[in-house]
């Protein structure tokens, strides 16, 4: 019997869907004989006393859920999400320089820093990359902090308010899609596949409501793994694979010329009844793997 | 070559020195070494090694793994659990992504709650409280020398030795005629000595007549 800790926050609570999930987690450790106890953070303490770390909670190298996933791999335990994961997931930039390193077709992104943004580096920009342009902050989750930009006014206001955190920030070409393909993969394995739905009139899968502080999320449509396009699943594997053999959600655009990579997301959501419906086998799976 | 220039670059070198005064995560100096890696450069510091230098419970985790003495932590997020486990006074270092301007020292219980206040940022995050038992001393580390006794310059060469941040600040703690390593920060431009630049500019040099890229 392994000991499973499940480091989490309240939120992860909040909403339902989540819930069931983080529960049907533990019902799948439990029906494999393991212990799997949700950690707090005045848990974290107590890290040394479990076998393996399964983190659900928001990853960030600037989150405490960092400081978890470092501790654990310190001490020797199985942890997903892996620190070296986080590291990569959590920036963008990172992400994107690996991508160009190693070949994987992603949407076109220039990076800009604050010096960049004088008339004629914004000018070479949009006639590179089109108008309008996407803006992303390196730390983007959950569809937060990518916005487009489609004269150098709003280009200047938007970048500068992310260049507040971070020095460098990713620039993309507007590829506007009905869907996204979401990939999920356990090393080296799909797991799940899911296209998640751009909202009537917005362009991505959440989008913020204007005025107010909540957001409006697209539809998610799960289908089996197997009926899934091969290339699509040979693309988010490869991608992968250049991360590590953690728990990933790929997100895939389908344009004309193919695939193209949006992001790798280490901590993918996983909600009951959304990215499981076809894969009611995926939480197991996790089991497996933090216990292998 | 300056960061700007190099982060535009791809040109591959088998290793780069990148001097920076403040290495933190999404900073210009941390996408230097970022970049350096991915282009297959063997870089001084790694990237994973600066998040971990500036994220006080796993640098005090790995200094204590590789033998540097180190001080006793939890990482917490109330006032109750760190009463319940350490006696004031309480040394706290945030664990949050926005302070990294050394640390708080609690005496009592209001002056705990009024750091975790600040530090949590309104308990949104943890901090790493430590037992608070002697003398801090918080010097300039530039290339793991320091100017301070034996003891401290032992524990600034270890430093230096397992996370290679060229230039930061450490603190140490003094209990007992005893050294522990507390914390790690970067250094402000203006808190440098001209004796911490003397020592950069040799090892510059140093580097340089051995053929090394330099980006800083």
């Amino acid at each position: 019997m392994a000991r499973i800790a499940c480091f989490v926050e309240k939120y992860n609570f909040s909403d339902p869907r989540e819930d069931r999930a983080l529960r049907n987690f533990k019902a799948a450790a439990h029906s494999l004989g393991h212990q799997f106890d949700f950690m707090f953070r005045e848990h974290i303490p107590q890290i040394p006393k479990y076998d393996a770390v399964f983190i659900r909670a928001t990853t960030d190298p600037l989150y405490t859920a960092y400081v978890v996933s470092k501790t654990a791999s310190e001490l020797g335990l199985n942890v997903v999400d892996d620190p070296r994961s986080i590291q990569i997931c959590g920036n963008k930039v990172h992400q994107y320089e690996l991508f160009k390193k190693h070949g994987i077709p992603h949407i076109p992104t220039a990076f800009v820093t604050n010096q960049d943004l004088h008339h004629r580096k914004l000018i070479q920009i949009f006639r590179e990359l089109g108008k309008p342009v996407v803006i992303k902050a390196p730390y983007t989750s959950f569809s937060r902090y990518v916005e487009k930009a489609a004269c150098e006014t709003s280009f200047r206001e938007v970048a500068r308010r992310f260049l507040k955190k971070s020095d460098i920030l990713a620039v993309q070409q507007f590829m506007p899609t009905a869907f996204d393909w979401r990939v999920g993969v356990l090393n080296g394995e799909i797991l799940y596949v899911c296209k998640y739905m751009i909202p009537k009139g917005r362009w991505k899968h959440g989008a913020k409501r204007r005025g107010k502080p909540t957001f409006v999320w697209g539809r998610t449509v799960a289908l089996k793994k197997q009926n899934a396009p091969l290339t699509l699943r040979e693309i988010a594997l490869r991608t992968c694979s250049i991360i590590g053999n953690g728990l990933y959600g790929v997100d895939i655009k389908e344009v004309s010329s193919g695939y193209v990579v949006v992001e790798v997301n280490d901590n993918p959501s996983i909600y009951a009844g959304y990215e499981d419906l076809r894969n009611q086998d995926l939480y197991q799976k996790v089991i497996h793997h933090l216990v292998d | 070559m300056k960061p700007e220039e190099f982060l535009k670059s791809s040109i591959t070198e088998d290793f780069t020195l990148n001097i920076n005064n403040d290495y933190r995560y999404l900073k210009t100096a941390y996408y230097v070494s970022i970049h350096a890696e991915t282009l297959g450069s063997t870089v001084i510091p790694r990237g994973e090694d600066i998040i971990a230098a500036y994220r006080t419970p796993i640098m005090l985790l790995k200094a204590s793994k590789a033998g540097i003495p180190a001080i006793s932590y939890i990482v917490a997020s109330s006032v109750k659990q760190i009463m319940s486990e350490i006696d004031f006074p309480v040394l706290l270092f945030a664990v949050n992504p926005f302070s990294y301007d050394g640390y708080k020292t609690a005496k009592n219980r209001s002056g705990l709650y009024r750091a975790l206040k600040s530090l949590e940022m309104n308990y949104k995050f943890t901090v790493c409280a430590q037992p608070l038992r002697g003398e801090m001393i918080s010097t300039n580390c530039i290339f793991g020398k320091c100017d301070q006794d034996n003891q401290v310059k032992r524990i600034a060469e270890q430093v230096y030795e397992l996370f290679k941040i060229p230039i930061c600040k450490i603190h140490v703690q003094r209990v007992k005629d005893v050294d522990y390593l507390c914390g790690l920060q970067p250094l402000k431009k203006q808190e440098l000595s001209p004796r911490d630049l003397e020592i950069i500019s040799d090892e510059v040099s140093r580097m340089s007549s051995q053929g090394e890229r330099l980006v800083g």
